[in-house]
């Protein structure tokens, strides 16, 4: 990996432990300015310890990790960061406005407080107390802080956590018309459609690896193979891996579920074996990429 | 800074529980103690030192509490990502404990001048608000070293058992003259009674002895260690 001079941010070989558990464990990665990047994982998978070695709010054990070519702690100083910390919740009797244009002003270039607000799509309640608004609304006023200082990157810990469906569409819409006036986001999510539907690149996190990168779309294709499933119906699973196209033979139950680059020389491999009974093809899925790169166990639905 | 210190000061005013606890109720336990059967004059006087000792003490205590529920929240470690330093935030919490402790001493001051008659020179009322809100810094740092070490629930506890205990035990409620002789000797070595004894010297017209500065003194660097002790620990937590 080339280390470029421009790049937002900066990770070689960071590693970070606590006790016994190396919850980031070797990684490195590049953001380029501008880009929009989630970062995907299950929970405990290493996103939180990440973006805290990215603010500096954790140091590594080893390796090094750069913001804008610098410790990530003369950046944030230098008013060039901004981020909604997971589990922050409501600072207590304070208004919205009041919230937003502190924060604001401790930043070299900030934004107008109107203009943060309405980026977060709450221009209506700079008057309110921040502590008697909705989860939803709580959520906003801290990406509203988020962004006020108008910085370079901005940082969002599980930003949609714990909320709904209406908020959480509401939110990405603001996180996208800010992202589009050229500012870098990285957030993390445990929400595959998310990472797919609103980052540039997904960094998948494992274990602390960053185990793939790369757009949603190359990320299916690495994964590589449609699903080709049928019922066995008593028939053994010898020789299922040898037929054409197939990489990998997976059996639940009666159904066998073949991972194939070639699904239409399976099929008809499978048809002259008479095998085809209660038949499927399907590209692979992001969430067939995500299970495939991420070893731990996996509990499928049926 | 400055910014910071009237967004804390704005939030913890707007504390329903600091206005009654830390303001309203030493004012009245003041004018209860001080009116239910005779006294003569000087009573009135000490009591009022003591009282606006015992809110301003309450006062500076709360500001760990609130040092505590922002660290539970999440607001210290946000504000760690923004461009303001650690130290700008220790600085302007404990300017913030010091602004704080004044709603106490002039409501109980006025309360004894307005209400009890307490007629002092216009330089002792001064002299005595000023001491006292001088005096309330070890009281503001050994909260702040319960609110970066402990959580917030036990932050709350510990403060008021600190206050009281301090408070009873250096005779900010009762005068010490009233305790027994070994309890008396104790009483005398703690920072609440050589806190009050800065404002009860003055309203008599004396300066303060040199050994109640001491003392406090010596407090103060006590409970200081004790604070910058719990923040360093709390550094990475925060």
């Amino acid at each position: 990996m080339t280390q470029t001079e421009n790049a937002a941010v900066s990770f070689t070989g960071a590693v970070k432990t606590f006790g016994t558990v190396r919850a980031v464990d070797g990684v490195d990665l590049e953001i380029a300015a501008g880009e929009t990047v989630a970062l995907l994982g299950r929970n405990g998978a290493g996103k939180s310890t990440t973006i805290s070695l990215l603010l500096g709010l954790d140091e590594p054990d080893e390796g090094t990790v750069w913001l804008f070519g610098a410790p990530p702690e003369r950046a944030v100083r230098a008013g060039r960061v901004g981020a909604m910390l997971q589990e922050g919740r409501a600072v207590p009797r304070v208004t919205v406005q009041e919230l937003v244009s502190f924060v604001a002003r401790r930043y070299p270039e900030p934004m107008p407080v109107a203009r943060a607000l309405q980026l977060a799509g709450i221009p209506e309640l700079a008057g309110r107390r921040v502590d008697r608004l909705s989860g939803g609304q709580t959520q906003r006023v801290r990406f509203a802080v988020a962004l006020a200082g108008n910085p370079s990157v901005i940082v969002l810990d599980e930003p949609t956590a714990a909320l709904d469906v209406e908020a959480r569409h509401a939110f990405w819409a603001s996180m996208r018309s800010y992202a589009r006036l050229g500012h870098t986001v990285l957030f993390s999510t445990h929400h595959l459609e998310e990472a797919d539907a609103h980052a540039d690149r997904i960094l998948v996190i494992d274990h602390g690896r960053i185990v793939a990168d790369g757009t949603g779309e190359q990320l299916k294709r690495a994964v590589g193979g449609s699903l080709v499933a049928f019922d066995l119906g008593g028939r053994s699973t010898a020789g299922l891996e040898l037929l054409p196209g197939v990489r990998s033979v997976e059996v639940r139950g009666d159904r066998a579920r073949l991972r194939s680059d070639d699904p239409d020389a399976t099929v008809i491999a499978l048809a002259e074996l008479h095998a085809i009974r209660g038949l499927e093809v399907a590209p692979a899925s992001l969430d067939d990429a995500f299970l495939a790169l991420t070893a731990a166990p996996v509990k499928e639905a049926a | 800074m400055l910014d910071y210190l009237r967004l804390e000061v704005r939030r913890t005013l707007r504390d329903v529980g600091f206005v009654i606890g830390g303001v309203a109720m030493p004012v009245l336990m003041y004018l209860l103690f001080t009116n239910l059967g005779g006294d003569d004059g000087g009573w009135k006087t000490g009591a009022m030192v003591g009282m606006a000792g015992y809110g301003a003490v309450g006062s500076a205590l709360n500001t760990g509490g609130g040092v505590a529920e922002d660290r539970a929240i999440g607001w210290l470690r946000q504000l760690r990502v923004t461009p303001m330093t650690p130290r700008e935030v220790v600085i302007g919490r404990t300017l913030t404990g010091s602004v704080t402790v004044l709603p106490a001493i002039l409501a109980v001051l006025a309360a004894g001048g307005l209400i009890n008659g307490v007629r002092l020179d216009a330089w002792q009322w001064a002299a005595v608000a000023g001491l006292l809100w001088l005096g309330s810094v070890p009281f503001t740092l050994l909260g702040l070293g319960n609110g970066y070490r402990l959580t917030g629930q036990t932050t709350g506890v510990t403060n008021m058992v600190c206050n009281l205990g301090l408070s009873v035990l250096g005779g900010l409620w009762f005068p010490i003259s009233l305790f027994p002789h070994w309890l008396r000797s104790v009483s005398q070595y703690t920072p609440t009674n050589r806190f009050a004894e800065l404002g009860t010297s003055v309203a008599v017209g004396r300066a303060p002895a040199f050994g109640a500065i001491a003392v406090l003194t010596l407090w103060m660097l006590a409970f200081g260690s004790y604070a910058v002790l719990s923040y360093r620990r709390s550094g990475r937590t925060v």
